[in-house]
């Protein structure tokens, strides 16, 4: 296959990019954001059936499983799209998250029965990895997972659990005296408690899952859990950069065209030095986010030696990125953007919600360095 | 025609008329008569008629035998903006020295009173007969030592608005009203000199353009300028492209100091890294475009974030290095090296406009944010506070 350069666009991912934008006009305005964070799951079917007709929710998925089998670029494109409107839904947990772990499993059975589902937008599924104290693997996992006869049960908790509160079907880390496995969990099984966390971010349901003897389906084998949760963060932080690009992108449009129609001392704003300088500085990390995120992806399409460190790299900057961004956007928008009723504040509690959903900018400094040999 | 058979015509001159023995004016003669020293310029003003992107291909073939003497089309303003806007007599005088290397020219623009708002120079041109006499100072001119002509503007009317009473002139620099001086900088070096011009004489014939349409010629030549600026960037990238080992600088500086360890110095490393990386990746990204918006707008952020990263990298190094820092001298090299570092960021966040001048382009001419308000734009110059 030849190497492609690190930006050059296709016709294909061209027409990919208009249609998941027009598909986002016509399903995640701001109104319509409004109404479904407000909702306990986020989940608007409708909405979902349309992301799977048009192959979305199959994008990471191979063809034998009905999905479109294409890779992190295409996803990202797609995620750029959607983290512009900040699109409500179980999207970066079932189309993503849950896709990216399967393979890396290679469990055949599971995968077989569970991603044409999740191609066709009939099964909303997630993951759950992170304990207290924070949002990457636990150093050591306090869930675990004992086999009764023939059946596994885990016992334990797990934080953080991107939309709990929708899944149908759960993977979950758990130590075992194998080592740490991923397991399947039903979302009706016994002993399972899902609570539904108080999220800054209203656009992103978020949950906390307690398992009492709770019965589980291992998956892959024991001892491959950490190596197959790591390649599935990967990928979904791979998404996540593009999220974060495309939302940090339609925060600066936001600020500017508030600050062209914007009227104080007789002047458009934006007039003012101090307030296009800030804009200047949101346009430079907004764009550079989009590199960041776009050459990831590439990275990883390409099987790239330096991909590890490229996404790390890109994950801290896309992070800081969209923070300032969205933060910047509010000062731009001055008093109306501290009101509730302005979507500036949506972006940037998206923005901190994001910069600490897969680790911190810091953490992911550190597995930058640590990728170099530093 | 072809970039192909272009290359072999190229070519097989070279083999047929190089010498890398030859002296350098006999073979600037040949590269010129031949066309070659202006390769996209027309037939009848000493060039070959080819397109712009293949005047750059003849380069090419020029730097791959060490053969000098091409590239005036993109690197010799003087030339290029006489090829533009000069008269007849003009291109015949003046270019024909200039691409042989027989003559040298320098710009003179800024004045200490006139940095980012160059048209508010005050360099006064006044006619005396057939000749203009100049008055004033200018400042920043590199290579004013060894100019046979600066390039310059000059004021010629001050009873109209600044930008419709400036012209632009060919000064001959070598006559007693010129004094060249070095300016001392901040990190001890003299890259650049000031210029004293006291009843400095030049012929009526070398006034470019029309009077008081200095502005627009002036135009033409940030227009070269910044093209061979950009030509300049693009070769220098080229040729440190194994560039991963550098980005590292950092990291060894930090592992020779004994403070890799520190987590506070492994973040601001990281964080550096990030943004020289993003850059370089921006910068790829913009080639690569084939919206020309996008590949603008990438281009006129590369200046904000390359100050920031020699700001951000010379400050790193500083928190690295810690009490050596406050050393200089070549005895205390870590020290003097960061220091130098330290200082020559502003060359960057200074020179060819500030940063806050280039923030004005991008929040202007990328974003679309309306311009300050001008209330001087109607007001004779004469009349302008100062």
């Amino acid at each position: 296959m030849p190497t492609v350069t690190p930006f050059a666009v296709s016709d294909e991912q061209r027409a990919l990019r208009s249609a998941v934008a027009d598909l986002m006009a016509r399903h995640s305005s701001e109104a319509q954001v409004r109404t479904q964070m407000t909702t306990d799951t986020g989940l608007e079917p409708t909405v979902w059936h349309e992301l799977a007709a048009m192959g979305l929710t199959g994008l990471l998925i191979d063809e034998e499983h009905g999905g479109a089998g294409a890779g992190p670029v295409e996803m990202g494109i797609a995620m750029e799209e959607m983290g512009r409107t900040l699109l409500v839904g179980p999207f970066l947990s079932t189309a993503v998250l849950v896709p990216s772990l399967l393979a890396a499993t290679g469990d055949a059975a599971e995968s077989g029965a569970v991603l044409p589902r999740i191609a066709a937008g009939e099964l909303i599924a997630t993951a759950a990895f992170a304990e207290d104290g924070s949002a990457r693997l636990p150093a050591r996992i306090a869930t675990s997972a004992g086999q009764i006869g023939d059946t596994w049960h885990v016992t334990g908790y797990k934080h953080f659990v991107l939309d709990g509160q929708s899944a149908e079907l759960l993977y979950v880390l758990a130590a075992t005296d194998g080592g740490p496995a991923v397991f399947a969990v039903d979302a009706g099984a016994p002993g399972l408690a899902v609570t539904p966390l108080t999220t800054v971010d209203p656009t992103r349901k978020q949950c906390r899952l307690q398992f009492v003897d709770t019965p589980a389906r291992l998956i892959g084998q024991p001892g491959a859990g950490v190596g197959v949760f790591n390649a599935a963060l990967d990928a979904c932080a791979l998404a996540l950069v593009s999220e974060q690009a495309g939302g940090a992108r339609r925060a600066v449009e936001m600020a500017t065209e508030y600050a062209k129609t914007r009227y104080q001392f007789g002047r458009a704003i934006g007039s003012f030095q101090a307030v296009k300088h800030m804009c200047a500085d949101m346009l430079l990390e907004a764009e550079s986010a989009v590199s960041a995120a776009r050459f990831a992806a590439n990275s990883f399409a390409e099987h790239a030696p330096s991909r590890i460190a490229d996404l790390a790299l890109a994950q801290a900057y896309c992070s800081d990125a969209f923070v300032f961004v969205a933060a910047t956007s509010i000062q731009v928008h001055g008093g109306i953007g501290f009101t509730w009723e302005h979507p500036a504040h949506l972006y940037l509690r998206r923005a901190r919600s994001d910069a600490q959903l897969l680790g911190s900018p810091s953490w992911h400094r550190e597995r930058y360095l640590q990728q170099i040999g530093a | 025609m072809t970039d192909d058979e272009l290359r072999d015509e190229v070519r097989n001159w070279l083999s047929a008329n190089w010498n890398p023995d030859i002296d350098r004016a006999s073979w600037a003669h040949i590269v010129v008569d031949a066309g070659w020293a202006v390769p996209s310029w027309e037939p009848e003003w000493y060039g070959h008629g080819v397109s712009d992107a293949q005047s750059r291909l003849v380069a090419a073939e020029f730097a791959a035998v060490g053969a000098h003497g091409c590239g005036h089309d993109r690197g010799n303003l003087f030339a290029c903006t006489l090829h533009d806007v000069g008269t007849e007599e003009q291109k015949r005088r003046l270019i024909p020295p200039s691409i042989r290397g027989e003559s040298k020219w320098c710009l003179l623009y800024s004045e200490p009173g006139a940095g980012s708002d160059l048209a508010g120079l005050r360099t006064r041109a006044e006619r005396d007969g057939d000749e203009w006499v100049i008055n004033g100072q200018k400042v920043w001119t590199s290579f004013a030592k060894t100019a046979d002509y600066g390039m310059l503007v000059a004021r010629t009317d001050w009873d109209v608005p600044k930008h419709q009473g400036i012209s632009f002139f060919m000064l001959p620099m070598r006559q007693a009203g010129v004094e060249v001086r070095p300016i001392h900088q901040i990190t001890g070096e003299s890259e650049f000199n000031e210029v004293f011009i006291e009843d400095a004489r030049l012929p009526a014939e070398n006034l470019v353009g029309e009077l008081n349409a200095g502005w627009s010629v002036l135009q033409t030549a940030l227009g070269y300028e910044r093209r061979f600026m950009a030509d300049i960037a693009r070769t220098a990238k080229d040729a440190k492209r194994p560039q991963a080992e550098k980005a590292h600088l950092l990291v060894e500086l930090a592992r020779e100091a004994g403070r890799l360890e520190d987590p506070y110095i492994r973040q601001q490393i990281a964080r550096v890294d990030a943004l020289a990386t993003v850059n370089r990746w921006n910068a790829q990204r913009s080639k690569a475009a084939v919206d020309r918006a996008e590949a603008a707008t990438l281009m006129a952020l590369g200046k904000i974030a390359m100050s920031r990263i020699l700001h951000e990298t010379a400050r790193v190094e500083t928190e690295i290095v810690g009490a050596e820092a406050m050393l200089t001298g070549p005895d205390n090299p870590t020290g003097d090296a960061v220091t130098f570092r330290t200082l020559n960021a502003y060359f960057t966040s200074i020179g060819g406009g500030t940063d806050q001048i280039q923030r004005n382009i991008v929040g202007e001419r990328v974003l679309g944010l309306p311009k300050e308000p001008e209330p001087y734009r109607n007001t004779p110059f004469r009349e302008l506070p100062h």
